[in-house]
């Protein structure tokens, strides 16, 4: 289906890789590398892979939408097999670990946060992103262990924001890890932190530019428009923003019209709703999209499919 | 009546029953900090009543002072009211303390072409066979010595009831002085003798803080005194929206005529240490901001301060110095410098004069930064200008330990690579109270080169040194250690006083490029900037780069006019030509309201970063810094 429209950028995206095969010194059964496009997705000189998918899922799910918790059921009391369960049975491309254990209250059980994701490591043989704590007094010292439970299998660390990203940089560059770098929906943020990060030592392929994705209806249009830029800058050659996208629409489970809807249209009502904001993000760029509904995996990654082959998903021509 | 005696000084005022003791203060000739005009909001005013009878709300200012204080007889003295004789002391921290004030010398090789001349002339007696009236024989007497066409000077009727019998009396032998207003030459006064040496102007920047005032003797083209003074407004609220709000409730007449008082304060101190009298003062020209210009002439500033921000006029106006107090020769003109809008001000007029960007080729950036900053871009073809809030913060307000240019104010500061301990210098010497904005600017560049704080003004804590350390409310860096200050306190820098000199910064930068956009220049155009006002003097020019004040451009390209508006005020003063040009500037600067700019703020944005977000436009210190930070590792 593609379009040979041309723009006369000069400039490319530069290239992140998650994961480690064996052979690349880690143990994943595959790793991707993310990036390198020359100009907008879907056209026909884009990368040949299509957008990957992640499924997002945690280890404390108390702090998980109830809709997510209702359909997998007793799964997501169990990380390992929720991570297992991704891979094989909904398909997705990534698994993003949520360390909510961390969130609560005087957490202090490192070690655990080691296990989880290790046991994660152990489920599945998908590259993982791994979101580490929410709290500065503890950033640290999480960040070491999952960079440490991770060494080699070049995982994807989050989220490092302009006023605290010093931990996770510490952890990326000891154990070779990369960073999600997250600014609240503007450019000059983004180049900012990723600025940030250069000058203490973060190589520009180790980092994924997360623009911050309202939910459709919920200020999409601003990350649509802030990503937007930050594509064209890039592409005309501006190297400090040239990175890989990563977008979650994370608020799409939890807005008013999923909660309010019919309960027996509720799961298709959150599916759609992720669905859209997920492929209006890939549409504008974003290489990694991370959703939390698993019936929404499969349907991105058709539609990506068919928008990158030309074909209808439903087999007609 | 009652008697109020300010202590320490045992200053004494007589003063109604509910006068507050702010007003009778004043009245004595104290000056009080003020910050909030008087409202009860600041807090700044503390005094404490000794003996005598006041009445003041103790419950509703609790918040601004301790139970002991209020024990010793504290006050504000803005709420307090008299009630009886009494007893005040006033705290030296509540008094406006001298400040360090720019009175610089001035070469301006400009001709000397003044607008009111003298001209001594003896006369011969009228007989029978030379019959011609007194007015025509004085005025061919002065157009025979170099005056204009007589036919063209006009004499008031005060000068024509005095005339006949001057004449007579001074034996024929008279000076007249002829001034030219807008409406031609006019006989401003006529004495007896020679007094043709003893004509006088002063040359007046009417600051909202300060007024400063040069005398110039008009025969020699010599500038003989320089005063300044306190704007006595200060007591009716430190900042110009203050004193607006002041003026709306019935306050104009008093903010006017404590501007003219401020004038004729600093107009007598000069007048004396020259030894002149005031009335050999013939001409006034008074640069000032909009506000105050207006405020001067009593003309009502209140729908200036709203949507769609109108000033009243927009040109130079004249007028009869008598009719607004000020304190020269009665017959004395006034002359006000042009405004181009509420923000663009007379003073900001005189200061393109001052720099004289509006009679190049090349194109200049004049940048004027005080709390509220002005931008003017252009040369002599073109134009534009802008303003903004830069917040207090590069005046030393909302941080912690800023201050203005007082005593004590580090004004200059070094940072040891290798220590990380500052080396400073204060002003006047004494041991450090505080820092002020160009001590703030040198610090913010030294912390970024030795990386104690990162590209976004965030302290590095990983920095093990006993200067960085974490305060009660943010990670901060220890300037001066409490031992080696005035105040027995560290003087510390907080991470969040540097977000706010950031946030002041990235406005004035967001400002020049939005200028420069709107003009489609890139800084490499740019020849000069111009630093106008206080604060560019005693600014390091490298560092106002380093941390992305201004556009990059070579250093020797970047000028200080010092104080511009009082440079102006003198430029136009001595040679009256110059004014012409005056109406012509402030018709021609397109001003662009910031506000309603939409890509202001994403140019603000991207200043707010160390030196900016777009490190192209500041090569030479992103070489510089890489090169700092190189050796930090």
């Amino acid at each position: 289906m593609g379009s040979d429209i041309r723009f006369g950028w000069t400039g490319a995206i530069g290239s992140v890789i998650l994961g480690a095969t064996r052979s690349e010194g880690g143990t994943r059964k595959i790793s991707y590398r993310v990036g390198g496009g020359t100009t907008l997705p879907f056209l026909d000189h884009a990368p040949a892979s299509s957008p990957l998918v992640a499924l997002e899922i945690c280890d404390e799910p108390q702090y998980w939408p109830q809709i997510v918790r209702n359909y997998c059921g007793d799964l997501v009391d169990d990380v390992s097999a929720w991570a297992t369960t991704a891979e094989t049975v909904y398909g997705a491309d990534l698994i993003r670990l949520y360390l909510t254990s961390t969130r609560q209250r005087n957490f202090s059980d490192i070690p655990l946060v080691g296990k989880a994701v290790e046991e994660v490591l152990s489920a599945t043989g998908l590259p993982l992103i791994i979101e580490g704590s929410n709290e500065p007094g503890i950033d640290s010292e999480v960040f070491q262990k999952c960079g440490e439970a991770g060494e080699g299998e070049r995982l994807l660390l989050g989220t490092a924001e302009a006023g605290r990203y010093r931990s996770i940089a510490a952890a990326a560059l000891a154990y070779n890890h990369s960073i999600i770098a997250q600014s609240p929906i503007d450019i000059n943020l983004a180049k900012q932190l990723n600025i940030l990060l250069r000058e203490i030592g973060i190589q520009q392929d180790h980092i994924m530019i997360d623009p911050y994705t309202g939910t459709l209806g919920y200020g999409f249009e601003y990350s649509y428009s802030a990503m937007e830029r930050i594509r064209f800058s890039a592409l005309k050659g501006d190297a400090d923003l040239a990175m890989p996208m990563i977008c979650s629409a994370i608020d799409s489970l939890t807005i008013k019209e999923v909660r309010e809807a019919d309960t027996a249209y509720q799961d298709e009502m959150a599916v759609a709703w992720e669905f859209y904001a997920g492929l209006a993000a890939a549409v504008a760029g974003a290489e990694i999209i991370c959703v939390r509904h698993p019936k929404t995996v499969g349907r991105l990654k058709k539609a990506f499919t068919s928008l990158k082959t030309g074909s209808d998903p439903t087999g007609r021509i | 009546m009652h008697t109020v005696t300010f202590l320490p000084g045992y200053r004494k005022i007589e003063v109604p029953r509910e006068t507050t003791v702010l007003d009778a203060a004043q009245r004595a000739g104290l000056n009080i900090n003020v910050v909030c005009g008087g409202q009860g909001k600041c807090g700044k005013c503390v005094v404490y009543v000794q003996s005598g009878k006041t009445e003041f709300d103790q419950q509703k200012n609790l918040k601004f002072f301790t139970q002991e204080e209020l024990a010793q007889g504290a006050c504000l003295a803005c709420q307090a009211t008299v009630q009886g004789d009494l007893q005040i002391i006033i705290p030296d921290s509540t008094l406006i303390q001298e400040q360090k004030i720019l009175i610089e010398g001035l070469d301006t090789g400009i001709e000397l072409h003044p607008s009111v001349r003298k001209y001594y002339v003896e006369l011969l007696p009228p007989t029978l066979s030379d019959p011609s009236p007194d007015l025509s024989r004085l005025l061919w007497g002065i157009q025979k010595n170099g005056g204009p066409v007589a036919e063209k000077m006009y004499a008031p009727l005060e000068a024509l009831r005095e005339i006949p019998t001057l004449l007579r009396h001074s034996d024929w032998k008279v000076t007249g002085t002829i001034a030219l207003v807008p409406g031609g030459y006019r006989l401003v006064d006529l004495q007896e003798n020679d007094t043709s040496k003893r004509l006088y102007g002063a040359a007046v920047d009417l600051g909202s803080t300060t007024v400063v005032v040069y005398l110039w003797d008009l025969v020699a083209g010599k500038m003989v005194a320089v005063a300044s003074n306190y704007n006595k407004q200060i007591s009716c609220g430190e900042d110009i929206l203050a004193r607006v709000n002041f003026a709306k409730k019935n306050g104009l007449s008093k903010l006017q005529a404590l501007a003219a008082d401020s004038i004729n304060a600093a107009l007598t101190t000069a007048a004396n240490s020259a030894g002149i009298d005031r009335e050999d003062i013939y001409e006034v020209v008074v640069a000032g901001n909009t506000v105050m210009t207006h405020m001067l002439l009593g003309i009502d500033p209140g729908y200036m301060i709203a949507e769609p921000y109108v000033p009243v006029v927009r040109r130079a106006l004249s007028v009869a110095s008598g009719r607004i107090g000020i304190a020269c020769n009665r017959n004395g003109g006034l002359f006000l410098f042009p405004a181009v809008s509420d923000f663009i001000g007379g003073d900001i007029i005189a200061d393109i004069l001052a720099c004289g960007m509006a009679e190049k080729e090349e194109i200049s950036l004049l940048i004027d930064i005080g709390t509220n900053f002005e931008v003017v871009m252009g040369n002599r073809e073109w134009m534009f200008s802008c303003a903004g809030a830069a917040g207090p913060a590069l005046e030393g307000g909302e941080v912690l330990f800023g201050m203005r240019a007082n005593p004590g104010a580090i004004d200059k500061i070094t940072i040891d690579p290798a220590t990380l301990d500052p080396a400073y210098s204060t002003i006047n010497g004494i041991k450090p109270r505080g820092l002020t904005g160009s001590g703030l600017i040198d610090l913010l560049a030294e912390l970024l080169m030795n990386c104690v704080i990162d590209r976004n003004g965030r302290i590095n804590t990983g920095f093990n040194h006993p200067r960085i350390r974490t305060g009660v409310h943010f990670p901060e860096y220890v300037v001066v250690r409490a031992e080696e200050t005035d105040i027995g306190k560290d003087i510390v820098l907080t991470e969040n006083d540097i977000k706010n000199l950031i946030m002041s910064k990235a406005s004035v930068h967001a400002a020049c490029v939005t200028l420069m956009k709107e003009a489609g220049i890139s800084r490499q155009q740019i020849t000069t900037i111009y630093f106008a006002g206080a604060f560019g003097n005693y600014l390091n020019k490298m560092n106002a780069a380093t941390i992305g004040l201004i556009p990059e451009i070579p250093i020797s390209q970047i000028k200080n006019i010092g104080n511009g508006a009082v440079t102006g005020a003198n430029i136009a003063l001595i040679n009256r030509r110059k004014r012409k040009t005056l109406d012509e500037i402030a018709t021609k600067i397109a001003y662009i309201e910031l506000n309603a700019e939409p890509a202001f703020m994403d140019e603000y944005t991207s200043s707010a970063f160390l030196p900016h977000t777009d490190l192209s436009l500041f090569p030479e210190v992103q070489k510089m810094l890489d090169t700092c930070r190189l050796h930090r590792g």
